[in-house]
Parts: C-alpha cells; sequence; structure tokens
C-alpha cells in the first residue's frame, strides 16, 4: 500500500475519532508543558470543546452512505453511529462531572483526567465501528487501559489503588480469556474480518468442529462479559466502582458499558449469526438457554447482594449489575427488535444512572461519606436534588412515565415475544425487578423520610445541577414520549445495512 | 364527551401547583385540591350522562410502534367507566373536602393534598385508559400514590413498614399482570380492549392460552384488591390518615382490581376455569376477612378486614357471571364504606384512639357522626332497604343460580360475620358509658359533616338503582357498553333475600345481646318492669347459649384464621422475603475482595458453562 492510495482514502468517516484523538494528543502536550502551579481545569474545557466537535462531525455523519475502510475493517453504518451517539453523549456527560469532582491531594493530576476520559472514549467509537477483530480488539485495548489508570487517579487513596490494581488483574484474566475465544475462531477460518468469518463458518467442512465452534463463542463471551459487568465475570465491579474516583464510576457504569455491549452484538450477530449448532439447528438459537442462565444469574447475583449495601457506589455497582443483565435479555432471545431496544434501554440507562452518580456526587462532596445516611433528609435541604433523585431511582426501577420504564417494557417484550418466549427468564427479570425496590426505596426511604445529619446547604456545582436537570428532563421526556427517541432512531438509522458488505469507497 | 381528558389531568393539575406553590399557600391548599376534583366532578358526571342512551367515544394517538404494532395512548368512555369516573372522582371530591377539617393543623398540609391530587390523578387515568398497556401504567402510579400516602406519617415506622408493603405486595400481583397483558399482546397483537375482546371472538387465542392470561390479569387483580393470599397489607395500610383509608380502600386502588376484572370480562367468560378461579378466590376471602373482622379491636383494622371481605363478594359476583351485580356492589360499597371510614375518622378525630374498648357513649355527644355511622352500618351488613341489601342480594343469587352451592353458603356465612362484626363495632363505640378519658368529645366541624351527609345520603339511595322492584336502570345503562354480559333478570328462589336478611338480623342481634345490652341498662329494666325479670333472665340464658355455641364457636373460628393469616400467609410471605435477605447476606459475605476469587469464579463460570453445553449438547454421547 503506497502512500497515495493512503491518502486517497476516505479517512472522512473517521472524523470524530480523528477529532477526539488529536483533542487527547494536545491535552497531553499542554499539560506536560504547563507549569505545575497552573490550574488544569482549561483542560477540561478543551477537552469539552473536543467532544462537541466530534459529535458535530457525527450528525454530519448522519446523512452519510454507509461506507468501510480496508475491506470492512473500520465501518461508518447506521449500528456504529447509534452507539457512538450514546458514547459521545455519555463522555460528554461525565466530562462536566469530572470538571466539577475535588480532587483534593491530587490535583495536580486533574489533566491526565481529561486525556485519559478522551483515550478511553476513543477505544469506544472504535470498539463501536470496527468489523475485524484486531481493531475490535485494539479499541477493547485502549478503553480498558485507560480505564485501569483512571481507577487509580487518586493515587495517594488507598481504596482507589485497590480499584486500579484489582482491575487491572481481572482485566488481564479476561483479556486472556477473550484472546483464547477469538483464537478459537481464527484457528477454524483463518480470517480475522467478521464478515468474512460469519461466511467462512458455513463451510461445510467446519461442519465437523461444531463444538469447538460453540465452545469459541461461549470463551469469547465468557471473556466480554467483563466489559459489561456480567456473569461470570461480574465480581470486580463493586470494589472497582467504590474505589473509584465518582466520575470515572459513572465512566465505566455507562460508557464503559455500553461500548461492551456494542462489541459483543456486533461480533457475535456478524459472526455467528449462521453458524451451524449441534445437531442443525443455529447455534445463535441453541446458546439462548445457556445465555439466558447467564442473564438471569447476573439480575439475580447484582440484586441481591445490592439488599445488603450501604456504600453508595457500591449499591450502585450491584446496581449496574443487575440493569447489565437486564440488557442481555434482547440479546439472548434475538427478537427483531433487538437493536432499537437495546439502543433505547442505553441511551435511557445513560440518563437515569450519570443523573443518579452527579446527584450522589453532590450529595457525598457534602457529607463526606459513601454511607447512604448521606442522603438522611435531602428533601428538606435541597428539594430540587432530591426530586431528581427520585425520578433517577423510579426510572433504575422500572416505574411507569420514567425512561426506565419503557426500557424494561421493551425488553419484556423481546423476551416474551421472541421465536422461542422466555418465560422463565422473564419472570426473573420481574421478580428481580421487585426485590430491587427495596434497595432503590431505601434511598428514597433516606431522602425524604429520614431527619438530616447534616446542617447547612449544598454547593450546588453548576455543572453537577446542569447535568442532574438534563439527565432528568430526559428521563421523563423519554418515560412519557419514548416515540421522540424511537422515532429518530428509525429516522436515522435503517440497520439493514447492518449485515451488508461493504466495498471500499 | 371529547374533553373527557380533562377529568384525570385537574388532579394532576392540583398536584404539581401544590407542589410548587404549597409552601406558600398553607392550609388554603385545600381550597385549591377541593376546587379543581370539584371540576373533575362536574365533567365526570356530564360525561356519564351523555352516556344513557349515548355511544361509547374512544380518542386516541400514535404512541410508539413495537415492530409493526403500533401503540397508541388516548382516552376512551364507555358506561363502565363513565360509572366509575363519578364514583371515584365523588369519593376524591369529598375526601378532599373531609381532609380541610380531618388534617387541620397538620405541618405538611399541603404534601398531603398534593399526593391526594397525585392519586386521584392516577385513578381516574386508569379508569379512562382504552387499552391494557396504559392500565398497567396508571396502575403502578396508583400503587406510587398509595404509597406516598399511607406512609405521609413517615415518622412512625410502623407506617413506614406499611407503606412499603402496600406497594411492593401489590407489586408482587403486578408481575402476573404485565405478563398477562404482554402475553395477550403478543397473541393478539394489540393492547385495545376492543382488538382483544374480537381476538377472543374469532377463537384466535388457544383456550389455554386464554385460561392463562385470565388468571395473569386475575393476579394482578388479586394483589391489589387485597384478595387471598396478598390481602395481608390491606390492613397494614391503616397507618395512613383516615381520610386516605377512605379514599383508598373503599372507591379506589382496591375496587382496581375488580374493575380490571369487569373490563376485561370477555376474556375470563371465555375461560370457565379462569371464572371458577376468580368465584373460588373471592367467596373464600369474602368469609375469611370476614371473620378475621370479628375479633379486631382497633376501629380501622375492622374495617379494614371488611373493606377485604366486600371486595371478595365482588369478585364472587364477577366469578359468577354476574357483572351487573359485582359493578353493583363496588358503587354501594364505594359509598358505605367511605362513609364508614370517615364516620370513623370522625370518632378518632373527637377521642383520639383508635381502640374501640377504650370508646363508648359516643351517640349523644357525636350526633352527625353517630347517625351516619349506623346508616352505614346497616348498609353493609344488608339490613332491608338500604344499599348494601339490593346490592348483595344480587350477588347472593347470583352464586345460587350459578350452581356453585359451597361458595354460596360461605357469603351467606360471611354476610352473617359481616352483620356482626359491623354492630359489635357501632354498640362498642357508641352505646354504653362514656369511657373515661372522653371528657372533652366535639363533634367535628363542618367540612367534615358534609362529606359524610351526602355519602350517608348515596348509601341509602344507590341501592335503588337496580332493584328488583323499581327496575334494573344500572343493568340496562351497563349493558349498552362494549362488554356483552347475559341481561336476562335473575329470578333467584325468594327465600335468599329472606334467608339473607334473617342472617342479617341475626348478626346485629346477636351483635346487641352482647355489646349493646350492657349499655342499655338491665337494671333499668328489671326495675321499671319487675314482670319482665323472667324474660331478662331467659335474655341472659340466651346470651348464655350464645356464649357456648355460636359465640364460642365464632370466636374459635376467628383466632383459628386469624393465627393462619398471621402464621401461615404472614409466614409464607416473610420467609420469602428474609429467604432474599439471607442470600443476599451470603452472597456479599462470598464477595471477600480477593481478586484470585474473582478470577476463579469466573473462570470455574466458563468451565461449568461449557461442561453443561457439552453434555446437555451430546457432546459426550
Amino acid at each position: 500500500m503506497d502512500l497515495q492510495t493512503l491518502t486517497s482514502m476516505n479517512w472522512g468517516i473517521m472524523a470524530p475519532e480523528f477529532t477526539v484523538l488529536g483533542t487527547a494528543l494536545l491535552l497531553s502536550l499542554l499539560d506536560l508543558f504547563m507549569p505545575r502551579q497552573k490550574s488544569r481545569r482549561i483542560l477540561g474545557i478543551l477537552s469539552a470543546a473536543g467532544i462537541v466537535l466530534a459529535s458535530v462531525f457525527l450528525f454530519l455523519q448522519f446523512s452519510h452512505e454507509p461506507a468501510s475502510l480496508f475491506h470492512d475493517m473500520y465501518r461508518l453504518d447506521s449500528f456504529s453511529k447509534a452507539f457512538k451517539l450514546i458514547l459521545l453523549l455519555g463522555t460528554g456527560l461525565i466530562l462536566i462531572l469530572a470538571y466539577d469532582y475535588k480532587m483534593d491531594r491530587e490535583e495536580e493530576y486533574r489533566g491526565e483526567f481529561y486525556y485519559l476520559l478522551l483515550t478511553a472514549l476513543l477505544g469506544g467509537l472504535i470498539m463501536a465501528s470496527s468489523a475485524d477483530m484486531i481493531t475490535l480488539f485494539i479499541g477493547l485495548e485502549l478503553l480498558s487501559l485507560s480505564s485501569y489508570v483512571m481507577a487509580g487517579l487518586r493515587k495517594r487513596d488507598k481504596e482507589s489503588n485497590e480499584a486500579s490494581f484489582k482491575y487491572v488483574v481481572t482485566g488481564g484474566i479476561s483479556t486472556a480469556i477473550t484472546l483464547f475465544g477469538m483464537s478459537y475462531i481464527f484457528g477454524l477460518t483463518g480470517e480475522t474480518n467478521l464478515y468474512t468469518i460469519g461466511n467462512a463458518l458455513q463451510d461445510t467442512s467446519i461442519l465437523q468442529n461444531q463444538f469447538l465452534i460453540a465452545f469459541a463463542f461461549f470463551i469469547t463471551f465468557a471473556g466480554l462479559t467483563f466489559k459489561i459487568a456480567s456473569a461470570p465475570f461480574h465480581m470486580w465491579a463493586p470494589d472497582v466502582y467504590q474505589g473509584s474516583p465518582l466520575p470515572v464510576t459513572a465512566f465505566l457504569s455507562v460508557v464503559s458499558k455500553t461500548a461492551g455491549f456494542a462489541l459483543i452484538l456486533r461480533f457475535f450477530l456478524l459472526v455467528f449469526s449462521s453458524a451451524p449448532g449441534i445437531k442443525g439447528d443455529p447455534l445463535l438459537f441453541q446458546v439462548q438457554p445457556y445465555l439466558a442462565f447467564l442473564a438471569g444469574a447476573t439480575m439475580i447475583a447484582g440484586n441481591l447482594a445490592a439488599l445488603r449495601q450501604r456504600n453508595i457506589k457500591r449499591l450502585f455497582a450491584y446496581s449496574s449489575i443487575a440493569q447489565a443483565g437486564y440488557i442481555l435479555v434482547p440479546f439472548v432471545s434475538v427478537s427483531a427488535m433487538l437493536f432499537e431496544t437495546t439502543w433505547f434501554y442505553l441511551l435511557a440507562y445513560l440518563f437515569m444512572n450519570i443523573g443518579a452518580f452527579a446527584v450522589i456526587q453532590e450529595v457525598t462532596a457534602h457529607s463526606k461519606t459513601h454511607d447512604i445516611s448521606g442522603f438522611a433528609g435531602l428533601y428538606r435541604r435541597s428539594p430540587w436534588l432530591a426530586i431528581a433523585m427520585t425520578i433517577f431511582i423510579l426510572s433504575l426501577a422500572g416505574i411507569p412515565a420514567t425512561a426506565g420504564f419503557i426500557g424494561k417494557f421493551g425488553i419484556f417484550m423481546n423476551a416474551l415475544g421472541a421465536s422461542q418466549g422466555h418465560y422463565v427468564l422473564a419472570g426473573i427479570l420481574v421478580g428481580t425487578t421487585v426485590i430491587s425496590y427495596f434497595y432503590y426505596f431505601n434511598i428514597i426511604g433516606q431522602m425524604f423520610f429520614r431527619p438530616e445529619h447534616q446542617e447547612g446547604r449544598l454547593l450546588h456545582k453548576k455543572g453537577l445541577l446542569l447535568v442532574t436537570a438534563v439527565c432528568a428532563a430526559a428521563t421523563v421526556i423519554l418515560g412519557i414520549l419514548p416515540g421522540t427517541a424511537l422515532h429518530f432512531f428509525y429516522e436515522q438509522f435503517q440497520l439493514t445495512d447492518f449485515f451488508q458488505t461493504m466495498e471500499q469507497k | 364527551m371529547q374533553n373527557a381528558w380533562l377529568i384525570p389531568l385537574l388532579p394532576l393539575l392540583s398536584f404539581i401547583l401544590l407542589l410548587l406553590f404549597g409552601k406558600k399557600l398553607k392550609e388554603a391548599s385545600a381550597y385549591a385540591g377541593i376546587l379543581l376534583t370539584f371540576l373533575s366532578l362536574v365533567l365526570s358526571v356530564i360525561v356519564m350522562a351523555g352516556q344513557w342512551g349515548g355511544e361509547s367515544y374512544k380518542a386516541e394517538g400514535l404512541w410508539l410502534n413495537i415492530g409493526n404494532h403500533p401503540v397508541t395512548m388516548g382516552f376512551e368512555i364507555n358506561p363502565l367507566n363513565a360509572l366509575m369516573l363519578v364514583v371515584v372522582s365523588l369519593v376524591s371530591f369529598l375526601v378532599h373536602l373531609y381532609s380541610k377539617g380531618y388534617m387541620h393543623g397538620d405541618d405538611r398540609f399541603h404534601v398531603f393534598f398534593a399526593y391526594l391530587g397525585l392519586f386521584t390523578f392516577a385513578m381516574l387515568g386508569l379508569v379512562l385508559s382504552p387499552n391494557l398497556l396504559q392500565v398497567y401504567i396508571f396502575w403502578e402510579l396508583v400503587g406510587l400514590g398509595s404509597f406516598l400516602l399511607i406512609g405521609y406519617y413517615y415518622f412512625k415506622p410502623e407506617a413506614k413498614a406499611a407503606a412499603k408493603k402496600a406497594f411492593i405486595m401489590t407489586r408482587i400481583g403486578d408481575v402476573g399482570l404485565f405478563i398477562g397483558i404482554i402475553l395477550l399482546f403478543w397473541q393478539t397483537g394489540s393492547f385495545e380492549y376492543d382488538e382483544i375482546f374480537k381476538a377472543i371472538g374469532n377463537k384466535i387465542i388457544s383456550p389455554d392460552m386464554i385460561t392463562l392470561t385470565a388468571i395473569l390479569i386475575f393476579v394482578g387483580a388479586v394483589g391489589k384488591s387485597g384478595q387471598l393470599p396478598l390481602h395481608t397489607w390491606l390492613p397494614d395500610a391503616m397507618e395512613g390518615p383516615t381520610p386516605v383509608s377512605a379514599l383508598i380502600h373503599a372507591a379506589t386502588m382496591v375496587a382496581a382490581g375488580v374493575y380490571l376484572v369487569a373490563s376485561m370480562y370477555p376474556l375470563f367468560e371465555a375461560s370457565a376455569a379462569a371464572m371458577t378461579t376468580v368465584a373460588v378466590v373471592g367467596g373464600i376471602t369474602a368469609v375469611f376477612a370476614a371473620s378475621i373482622g370479628l375479633m379486631q379491636k382497633d376501629i380501622k383494622r375492622v374495617l379494614a378486614y371488611s373493606t377485604v371481605s366486600q371486595l371478595g363478594y365482588m369478585m364472587l359476583a364477577l366469578g359468577s357471571g354476574s357483572y351487573t351485580a359485582g359493578i353493583f356492589h363496588l358503587m354501594t360499597h364505594a359509598f358505605f364504606k367511605a362513609l364508614l371510614f370517615l364516620a370513623a375518622g370522625s370518632v378518632i378525630h373527637a377521642v383520639h384512639t383508635q381502640n374501640i374498648e377504650e370508646m363508648g357513649g359516643l351517640w349523644n355527644k357525636l350526633k352527625v357522626t353517630a347517625p351516619l355511622f349506623l346508616i352505614g352500618a346497616l348498609s353493609i351488613s344488608g339490613f332491608p332497604l338500604f344499599s348494601g341489601f339490593f346490592s348483595k342480594d344480587e350477588i347472593l343469587m347470583a352464586t345460587y343460580e350459578n350452581g356453585r352451592y359451597v361458595l354460596f353458603t360461605l357469603a351467606l356465612i360471611a354476610a352473617f360475620f359481616t352483620a356482626f362484626y359491623m354492630f359489635r363495632l357501632f354498640f362498642m363505640v357508641f352505646s354504653g358509658s362514656p369511657a373515661n378519658h372522653t371528657q372533652e368529645v366535639k363533634e367535628s366541624e363542618i367540612s367534615m359533616k358534609v362529606p359524610m351527609l351526602v355519602l350517608g345520603l348515596l348509601a341509602i339511595v344507590a341501592g335503588y338503582l337496580n332493584t328488583p322492584w323499581f327496575g334494573s336502570f344500572l343493568e340496562d345503562y351497563l349493558s349498552q357498553g362494549p362488554v356483552s354480559f347475559s341481561t336476562e333478570e335473575v329470578h333467584g328462589p325468594v327465600w335468599i333475600p329472606v334467608l339473607a336478611v334473617v342472617l342479617s338480623l341475626a348478626g346485629i342481634a346477636l351483635a346487641y345481646v352482647m355489646y349493646g345490652k350492657k349499655t342499655l341498662a338491665r337494671d333499668w329494666l328489671s326495675r321499671s318492669f319487675p314482670s319482665l325479670s323472667s324474660l331478662i333472665y331467659n335474655k341472659y340464658y340466651a346470651d348464655e347459649i350464645y356464649q357456648a355455641t355460636v359465640v364460642r364457636g365464632t370466636t374459635v373460628f376467628s383466632y383459628f384464621w386469624s393465627y393462619v393469616d398471621r402464621y401461615l400467609v404472614e409466614a409464607a410471605v416473610n420467609g420469602t422475603a428474609g429467604l432474599v435477605h439471607w442470600i443476599g447476606k451470603k452472597g456479599s459475605e462470598f464477595h471477600n475482595g480477593q481478586v484470585q476469587r474473582f478470577g476463579a469464579i469466573a473462570l470455574a463460570g466458563l468451565v461449568l458453562l461449557l461442561l453443561i453445553f457439552a453434555v446437555t449438547g451430546g457432546y459426550f454421547s
């Protein structure tokens, strides 16, 4: 490949990625050469500008024809656009949280925070766009490595160190498992491109290796559950979420998870969509009971363990595990509405979870404790914050008139409407949802029904209030008029191009 | 009629206004709530007037698409829900009015009225819904509203626990409802009532599926309407302020379950098994709850068990194929039970206790409340010419005609119990010597009296809407609706109403002998009419017989059931909750934070998964 072909390629389809990359590089240089005492806050504003610019590019791409680079290694299709939208939006909101986050003794590392957030985002964007095992893996690792550092950003804090360490170790194990699974796939087909692998797996000569294909499926899947924090790779989440700085926790539970789901959907649907299972049935149907078992186990483990938590970040870690279990359901049941349901739930989850984290950050910064008693009497100290938090919690619990209800409703429709109805899974979903009321309502009870321990008003950082307001409004609007988001989805993203291979333009 | 959507929005407006400006308005908040619910009531009456002989009306707009199936939101007016609109908005309006006096002086006066507005909005929205999904959404909001209202006195731990319990117990029922609704959707492709009924008419759904979905929907109704075994939240919910009890436990939330079964009636009718389930659960609940009511000492708990029991009657009626009787009783019950609760609230307001053993002799002190309470008690006991008499008769008749003789007998026993516990309550509270501490008993203020007077009037006249003597207006009216049911006159044997009256009188008489007689100054009788002493002796003798047989029997029976309730039903529920907590505890202990364990679990999970797959997939065979 000479320089001419390289320059003639349609690099424009990577415009958002380049913007994020460029901003991250610029920030790291600025951080290096800025005087030590100078406040790094300006870098936060710059990185926000980078994300806005990347989002503008993404919006311009909405009308763009589906295109690809390097023979479908890197794709600009509806799927990638839909997920990038969530990733950029989520990172943008979290950046505001990071801007208002008090670093105390680690104030000098604030700059690193911003550009690591950007490189992590870049990894996520690559994951959403790639259709090749190599680029997928690069994206995955870029996201993971940046997150490892971010988790340990408060380097003088023991918990933060512990979080980072545990994250690296479990992450390493999961990467090994993922790669192990992928190596089977490569070994069977000799290809790395997902479309070519998909075709190769239909080859009759491969039929004698049915079990290997299925094993490859399970091993890769188990490795990837690390990113979405679902069973069997979910146990790191509570410790890491608890120890990480709060905006990082929000990032891990929303953006990192969304990227993980994008990867899982893209990878498994493309590679295994027409792979043969044991004795004739398509593999994707055959693995459903096992995946359903994992999803159900995730919901049960997350919700039951959450019941005992007093630490609000830990509680949200378990809640986030449980939510991962819910979001897996459409993938498990592979119904016609898989994409829009998953996308909608992730969007709803973005608003309700980041919103909740914004309130948590505001409250814990004031109360200096992560115990849920820090929320006691919040309604009297700051009624609007308490009402916003109530909206987020009701939404997480799936109460009507919130986005979470519509999301759960869609998931439920998937579970019961698929060709094989997943009645047991649907039952577990609703049953564990009822269990989740106990811990969710406990927080509401603290805010409204308990006398306050702390005196004085909250700090009311402007950025946090903005995030809270935006998220609360979006949660309610998506709950009452879900058609707006779904209509947008159908208008902008014709997912017919998902399975279509493209020649390089 | 096109503007019927305003009916639920007015209380919502009240909620929003009071949330925003309540703090400034203070007690003037009541006027906003009262005025807006009054407007709702006026509109509801207009809508219902338009329904006499008018057409059903439906307006809806696309909400979202699920695959190829459009899901709409809108509102619908038909005879059944127009009637419900009037009942709900009327009771809500009266409760608003009553609360103005009852809650006077409460710190969070405006919050209470805001919650009332939210709850009324949810309930009216539920009634207006033209499709099951919308019903479900409002159904949940009703649950949320009740959570706030029951837990209003949040500083009382019991109230907090009761609010939680009410919310979560009813949610257990909602699980069934939600699954049922979505199964129906996938079977019929729609959430709309009429589409679903059409699909059932065209036999698109298999009979097994009909039975399954009907029973799942009924499970939702069981939770909301406090039927066995999900009834335990209802008596506990008495921890809420008394006007709340009148609103939630008489006319609205608990009636929602009955309303749901009634509005999905074609589905139930299509399955004999579902109808039997409804009838049996209803019948057993009726007698079970009534027997527990016999021994309660808290005035509101007696009424709570009575509500559970009366709801059982309604379910029994619906399950026995008598749509009209079920709705009729729903309506009359809404009036007389709201009356009883408000009157009970007035009593509590006056004497500041809920324990009936500490009350007595209030007849002369509460000159308005006492006769009104009597009207309510007579009505619920099925005393002739009061509304409960007609509606209960119709239920008994329908059950008998349906050939369910065991349930019929249970219903008769429940009728006897009802009369007994109501009058036990009445005599203990209003007759006898005044208890010591009731020195300064004052009758309630005017805003509390007016609602009771209105309800008292309705508790008498509502029965004449559907009588064997003056014609069955209600039945004619309901039969115009989309839900078709047989309108042939139920001609049960004449002995049924007679027997019912006799049982009701026997219950009242027994209560009188046991609790009223003591107070009617036996001395006075024997002194004035010495010749009657033998009669008195005989009466005493009768009392002894009663004591030995009926009373002891019922006591044992009642204790037995309250023990079953406490130790079996509650234990099962608490046991499940305990188990869940235990697993949660073990789960978090298991999570000891060691990274090695994380990795081990992940790997073990993966290996197990592969092994199971290999075995079940047949790798080793």
